[in-house]
């Protein structure tokens, strides 16, 4: 059995993201204060915007999408399955949302452990069995043990104001700044440090997405409930056709149907088939 | 299927491609190592008749085949046809490797015969508490599994079960990755 371990290598990509970032940032501030933009104000309104968004992140998060936090006796068997789950994982149990919606989903959210909130669809409740669901709550649940929410968090919202400062550019600045050609070299550089941050914060959010799968697998024990559950998610499981072979082969076209490289170029879900993969490298371990 | 073949909508079936089959023979230890499924004591392969006198030849001489056959290894064999009126050729032993090596020997004679394309598949079903059939389609070279969850009125079938047997088999048998081909096979005669 594998046990519940620090992800020492999450933790070196968190460490290693924000450190990075904080470099892309200090340039940036840099460069913004060498070309004599009025820097004070943006650095104090993106220091509010910081402050607002880390400590409102779960609200925020929670009334973007709409969704409602139940008690217990509103949705008695999510939270039994949480609160059995977070007794596992050795976790305080998080408050639960639910998103009236058919697009099957779920979130965490929160700065710490003790503030954090699970969101779930009604359109994931209504596709999922209970072991399936038991195994998408534990993967939320690993987001929340392994305090990568509240990085993400940080990480997206320093990208956001980059891209604010690439999209408002010629609102900002005097006049004298828009003829010398300051303001196209801070636009510039804002869109660099929007690229270089977007590309560190989704490297870091694929493998932060591994480590959860990672997690609920540990925690339920169970790699293949939650290969099924992004299965029915990501409609492989409606693929599997119901159809008889003998029945198809009359037709013989699907035999003949270029497959490689054409059929990955336009599969949608590579990232879905590479989680898969590691959790059934997984599932062989455990066994 | 070559560029010019895929440009100009020149198609040929593919040729079978059954040394692959032999792998579920060391899948086997595996399957019953880890999930406890055994091998039903019989397996078949599934063949698509044709009109004409070469098939009745061949038929002819795979049964001579599998008569000698039987009285070598101890194969008992049968011949059935279902509603589509494909031929099955079911053999029964409970050595593993001799229903492996029964059934290749089936897919030899005929595609030396000439009569590959008319392979359909073999099929080696194995079970526990539920019937787990493994398929091998001689076309894609490739096995899946197909575990039918109810035989009756839905013809349901557990995929849960079936992506969980691909994920703890997927080292040791070659298994067709893309689903969209992992194609039913209902009411078999075994």
């Amino acid at each position: 059995m594998v046990r519940w371990s620090a992800d020492r290598g999450l933790q070196a990509r968190m460490l290693l993201t924000m450190f990075l970032l904080a470099a892309v940032y200090l340039i940036f501030i840099n460069v913004i204060m060498a070309m004599g933009v009025g820097i004070q104000g943006v650095v104090l309104i993106m220091g509010l915007f910081l402050f607002i968004q880390y400590f409102y992140s779960d609200k925020i998060a929670l009334a973007s999408v709409g969704a409602r936090i139940v008690s217990e006796s509103e949705a008695p068997e999510l939270h039994e399955l949480v609160g059995r789950l977070c007794a596992i994982a050795g976790l305080p149990k998080p408050r639960i949302a639910i998103v009236r919606t058919d697009i099957p989903n779920a979130f965490a959210t929160g700065r710490s452990q003790s503030s954090s909130v699970v969101a779930v669809t009604t359109g994931l409740l209504r596709r999922l069995d209970k072991s399936e669901l038991e195994a998408v709550l534990a993967h939320e649940l690993s987001h929340i043990k392994n305090r990568d929410v509240a990085v993400m968090t940080i990480a997206s919202f320093l990208s956001t104001v980059a891209s604010v400062i690439v999209q408002n550019i010629f609102f900002l600045g005097d006049r004298r700044d828009r003829e010398s050609g300051n303001l196209f070299a801070v636009w510039l550089v804002s869109l660099i440090v929007w690229i270089v941050s977007f590309i560190l914060i989704r490297t870091l959010s694929r493998y932060r997405e591994f480590s959860a799968d990672r997690g609920s697998a540990i925690i339920t024990g169970r790699p293949s409930a939650l290969v099924s559950a992004l299965m029915k998610i990501s409609g492989t499981m409606a693929r599997i056709p119901r159809e008889d072979l003998r029945k198809v082969e009359g037709m013989n076209a699907f035999f003949i149907i270029p497959t490689g490289a054409i059929a990955n170029l336009l599969s949608t879900h590579p990232p879905i088939e590479a989680r898969i993969a590691a959790l059934e490298r997984l599932e062989r371990e455990i066994l | 299927m070559g560029f010019l073949d895929f440009i100009l909508g020149t198609t040929k079936l593919p040729q079978p491609k059954s040394e692959r089959l032999f792998a579920i023979a060391t899948a086997r230890i595996t399957l019953e190592a880890k999930l406890g499924l055994k091998p039903a004591g019989n397996a078949a392969i599934c063949i698509k008749p044709l009109e004409s006198s070469t098939y009745e030849r061949t038929r002819a001489e795979v049964e001579d085949l599998l008569k000698l056959g039987s009285r070598e290894t101890g194969t008992a064999y049968r011949l059935e046809s279902d509603s589509y009126g494909y031929l099955w050729v079911v053999l029964t032993d409970q050595d593993f490797e001799d229903l492996v090596s029964g059934i290749h020997m089936v897919s030899r004679s005929l595609t030396d015969s000439g009569l590959g394309q008319q392979l359909l598949c073999a099929v080696f079903p194995f079970s526990n508490n539920s019937k787990v059939y493994w398929i091998f389609s001689f076309k894609l070279g490739a096995y899946y599994p197909f575990v039918p969850a109810s035989e009756k009125p839905g013809r349901e079938r557990d995929s849960a079960l079936e992506l969980r047997l691909r994920s703890v088999m997927s080292e040791e048998l070659p298994i067709e990755k893309n689903v969209e081909r992992w194609y039913p096979i209902w009411e078999m005669p075994l």
